[in-house]
């Protein structure tokens, strides 16, 4: 028998705002921005290869640009995010296969994958 | 460890309460080795008696007290007070209709387990006597058969808090892979037919909040993506 208590009336209870968050899935997060981020890159990149192959002066201004404060922050994000997305990308299509699929390689690889990610953006930052 | 353990408990009183608030509770340590549900029991007993929640059996077997602690889910029967941190915030399993307190409304978590006919199905005549399995085919149960349906998985999974309603979340994909992979079992393409679905399994994203809450170490991850790998098997 179905039970008589009041179904659906009650308030939800609290989830994002109070879930824990732990390194898999910071990873699987992770994994969506940077992806978000890699695909809003490809018409900035379109717009800046097409500003630059226009005139000798373009060029000199988008040289410019790509050596300016918002311009190294930009490709810095981008290099950050196609690590990232690189390397946890790899991650799930081993876990697709079934490969590393333990508990405790799950967890592992989630924290080699985002410290890939904190390495890359310490070099980025340093080479940029 | 302290002689006094701190609390901050979830309440609501659909009759009192407008919306939920945190309550603080101190209790005072009675045993050594105290579970979270003993302090739950110890001011229910001492302290409030209007507190609410469920629990059955008190040692992890029924189910019942799936709880959100610190953050993460589990059973609070088998948390050990040792090692969380202070005060221990007590919430519902997310994600689902408080009914009071810490009592949540499990309705469409068990509707969701019965669309994925949780028994054994067969085409061939009933043998005189049982089924056989192989013991290699009753291994192929292990890690799946142990579930208890606490719900700590499934309400744990972002997936399923946005798309609960057509995604089935983790625990009831644990328990289809439990019959997919039976030996015993011998509609397994209609069990896979039913649950190939963009919703119903495709919203795993692997973010494995289930593996890391499933109070008896499972991996509802592995049973999704083995399931995924069912389905590529049988179309390739």
């Amino acid at each position: 028998m179905r039970s008589r208590l009041p179904t659906s009336q009650g308030p939800l209870s609290p989830r994002v705002s109070i879930y824990r968050w732990q390194p898999a899935m910071i990873a699987s997060f992770a994994h969506r921005v940077s992806g978000l981020v890699l695909v809003l890159f490809v018409p900035l990149y379109l717009w800046l290869l097409h500003g630059m192959t226009g005139s000798p002066e373009d060029f000199n201004q988008v040289y410019a640009w790509m050596h300016s404060f918002l311009g190294k922050l930009s490709l810095w994000l981008v290099g950050v995010a196609l690590v990232y997305h690189f390397s946890n990308g790899l991650r799930f299509l081993s876990l697709d296969a079934g490969w590393c699929e333990s508990r405790e390689m799950m967890r592992l690889s989630a924290r080699i994958v985002l410290g890939i990610a904190v390495l890359a953006a310490i070099i980025l930052a340093v080479l940029l | 460890m302290t002689d006094v353990i701190k609390l901050s408990v979830f309440r609501y009183d659909p009759e009192k309460d407008d919306k939920p608030f945190m309550q603080s509770y101190e209790v005072a340590v009675t045993k050594p080795g105290m579970k979270l549900l003993d302090a739950l029991n110890y001011i229910k007993w001492h302290i409030d008696g209007t507190l609410t929640y469920r629990r059955s059996c008190g040692e992890g077997v029924c189910g019942s007290d799936g709880l959100n602690i610190n953050g993460v889910n589990g059973l609070a029967c088998i948390t050990p007070i040792e090692g969380l941190k202070q005060p221990i915030h007590v919430r519902p399993l997310p994600s689902m209709h408080v009914i009071r307190d810490l009592v949540v409304d499990m309705n469409h978590f068990f509707d969701q387990y019965r669309q994925i006919q949780p028994w054994m199905q067969t085409t061939t005549p009933t043998p005189e006597h049982e089924r056989l399995q192989s013991p290699e085919g009753r291994k192929m149960l292990d890690g799946q058969y142990e579930c208890v349906l606490c719900g700590c998985c499934t309400t744990a999974c972002p997936s399923w808090w946005w798309n609960g309603d057509r995604f089935l979340g983790p625990a009831a994909l644990l328990q289809a892979n439990r019959w997919i992979v039976d030996s015993r079992d011998e509609l397994t393409g209609k069990r896979l037919d039913q649950i190939e679905d963009a919703f119903r399994l495709y919203r795993c994203h692997q973010i494995m909040n289930c593996m890391e809450a499933c109070p008896k170490d499972l991996n509802p991850t592995a049973a999704i993506d083995s399931i995924k790998r069912k389905l590529l098997a049988r179309k390739s």
